[in-house]
């Protein structure tokens, strides 16, 4: 059994298995995304390889993770 | 533009589409393109109206990275929003012709302003630091293992890693992966040191990791299926 951090820093270099969209696709495509998944949509269905590029890429998820905080704590969300 | 993923991914990219499937926009971003579309003060109203919004998002982003950055002063937390959103609002104005509707305008119009502090916030963290291409450590691969194979099984899993990243890779491959997936370097501050771009960096560190996996693969050495086993 790993501990943790291993399959952490395994994740963190081997990056996601599927195909996944670039940073600039992602930019592009994030505002749909983020409003999808707060409305409980299947934003995965609807934006193939944009989550696979979140759990490569630490930046570009940072910034989905601020945008779905930002926007679902806005009044009337 | 790096789309790294199969061609049904890079077909879906939406800025393709034609016009007439394009979605109708809600009554406020159809309000906020006509009024940032406008000239004298109905625009300048708008553009005010804009940065606030933008304002208020980069102060967002530099609130939530603030435990992070222990040494930074209110001030300087402060300069850093006000120029994420005047950098924000020059980018949103650019780029006004992509708003296609697919989400209303002010969500689209906020992550100019969270990328932008985002960005900034990063690169003040790593201010006047060396940034590191070789690996700082491997301890997080190979160490408190509980018992003697599993142990046994990680120094041999850190070797055919290693020996992957040293064979297989390109030196700016290698490079990159090192400093992005082993030390921890934020993209955007090697972006910057290396003059090139997120996007680019990215593609980068796809295409390593993509290596690396055939390799290991080819060493029969399967990474996924060991993380899956032990989710």
């Amino acid at each position: 059994m790993k501990r943790p951090d291993t399959n952490q820093a395994l994740g963190r270099l081997l990056g996601p298995p599927g195909p996944e969209v670039g940073c600039d696709v992602c930019f592009d495509e994030l505002d749909r995304y983020v409003e999808l998944e707060l409305a409980g949509k299947d934003a995965d269905a609807e934006i193939p390889g944009l989550r696979a590029h979140l759990d490569g890429c630490p930046a570009c998820r940072e910034e989905h993770d601020s945008l779905v905080a930002l926007v679902g704590g806005e009044p009337g969300r | 533009m790096s789309a790294q993923g199969t061609a049904t991914v890079r077909a879906m990219r939406s800025s393709t589409e034609p016009a007439a499937t394009r979605p109708l926009l809600d009554t406020d971003s159809r309000d906020w393109v006509r009024a940032l579309g406008a000239t004298g003060a109905t625009r300048d109203d708008a553009v005010a109206r804009l940065h606030a919004l933008l304002l208020r998002a980069a102060r967002f982003e530099v609130a939530r990275r603030r435990a992070t950055l222990p040494h930074l002063r209110g001030d300087d937390l402060d300069d850093i929003a006000a120029e994420a959103a005047d950098d924000a609002l020059m980018s949103v104005l650019r780029r006004l012709g992509d708003f296609r509707g697919a989400s209303r305008f002010t969500t689209w119009a906020y992550k100019f302003a969270l990328y932008e502090a985002a960005v900034k916030l990063r690169k003040r963290a790593w201010q006047g630091r060396e940034i590191p291409l070789e690996p700082e450590s491997w301890s997080l691969f190979s160490s408190a293992a509980p018992e003697p194979a599993a142990e046994a099984e990680q120094a041999e899993l850190l070797s055919a890693i290693q020996r992957a990243i040293a064979e297989a890779l390109t030196p700016h491959q290698r490079r990159v992966l090192v400093a992005l997936a082993v030390n921890g370097v934020p993209i955007d501050v090697l972006a910057e040191r290396l003059n090139t771009t997120r996007g680019a960096l990215y593609k980068t560190l796809h295409d390593a990791r993509r290596k690396l996996r055939k390799d290991l693969l080819e060493r029969g050495l399967s990474l996924d299926d060991r993380l899956e086993e032990s989710r």
